[in-house]
């Protein structure tokens, strides 16, 4: 199974693993870590250890989302993911990137199901209404 | 070269300096002063694509900072200098690098410290580098965003987090 982190600052990323649950039922292999209050060394050993968590349970790939390029989540993770292969750091998370992931995550390659979240996660913004 | 922003913070390039401070005090270059970061290319360039394309950015040893910052043929830049820790931050005063008063960023929780604020933890050794910086004459100013309140840290402060190890 290809596992999932969202990894964001404050509370953002375990509310969106929260409402998942919501729409699609309880899910495993999701899981979300916030940023606050550590130190970037703090969070890459947090994020170390639930990739080898997974490597060790058998996990098949390891996305990470983080909220934002450029900050301590998406830093922490690079370093912490290193040169490995089957692991990706996709910026930008929001709940249509979460739940392309909780569909597809079973039948995709690890890089086509890679690429259909980018793809996913830009197709949700969009204007919806208004003037 | 005007440091703009002389600033210890264990996270370094982050949101807070990437945004917050840099649209504050649009800096023209961020300079990372680490020996060990500096001394791995690879993590030296995770760090560096943190920062957006409008603002340079070097990450280099502290020897190599001090010389930057002093060095007149860059007096033009505004720069951003940060590093990962007090004492650095204090052997980069020793070294001679110009510095204003240094604000202290974020020092978070880690084994061993104290909280001296709700983003800043200190341990002996931070405490013994504050006072190298008090001693060398520089001020200290825990602030961790623009705007945010400013918290002078003065040698009282750093006698009573002492006390308190």
């Amino acid at each position: 199974m290809i596992r999932a982190l969202v990894i964001t600052h404050g509370n953002i990323g375990a509310e969106l693993v929260r409402v998942t649950g919501l729409i699609l039922g309880p899910v495993e292999g999701l899981s979300a870590l916030s940023n606050s209050g550590k130190s970037l060394a703090d969070l890459r050993a947090e994020i170390s250890a639930w990739l080898a968590e997974g490597a060790a349970g058998g996990a098949t790939g390891a996305v990470i989302f983080v909220d934002d390029y450029g900050g301590s989540c998406a830093t922490a993770a690079q370093l912490a993911c290193g040169h490995e292969p089957d692991r990706a750091i996709l910026s930008g998370v929001n709940l249509a990137m979460l739940l392309g992931f909780l569909t597809w995550r079973e039948n995709d390659e690890f890089a086509e199901l890679v690429g259909r979240l980018v793809r996913k996660g830009r197709e949700a913004i969009t204007l919806v209404g208004g003037r | 070269m005007p440091v703009v922003l002389a600033r210890v913070d264990d996270r370094l390039i982050h949101g807070q300096v990437t945004v917050g401070w840099s649209e504050r005090l649009r800096p023209d270059r961020i300079i990372l002063a680490s020996n060990a970061i500096a001394a791995d290319p690879w993590q030296s360039r995770v760090y560096a694509s943190s920062v957006p394309p409008a603002i340079a950015v070097s990450v280099v040893s502290l020897a190599r900072a001090a010389a930057a910052l002093k060095a007149p043929e860059t007096a033009a830049e505004r720069v951003i200098v940060l590093t990962g820790s007090a004492a650095e931050m204090s052997d980069l005063a020793h070294l001679g690098a110009p510095l204003p008063a240094v604000n202290i960023g974020g020092m978070h929780f880690g084994a061993g410290k104290v909280e001296m604020l709700p983003f800043v933890f200190v341990d002996r050794g931070d405490l013994d580098a504050m006072r190298r910086m008090l001693s060398a004459g520089l001020s200290l100013v825990a602030q961790q965003v623009p705007g945010g309140r400013e918290h002078a840290v003065g040698l009282d402060q750093v006698e009573d987090m002492e006390s308190r190890l």
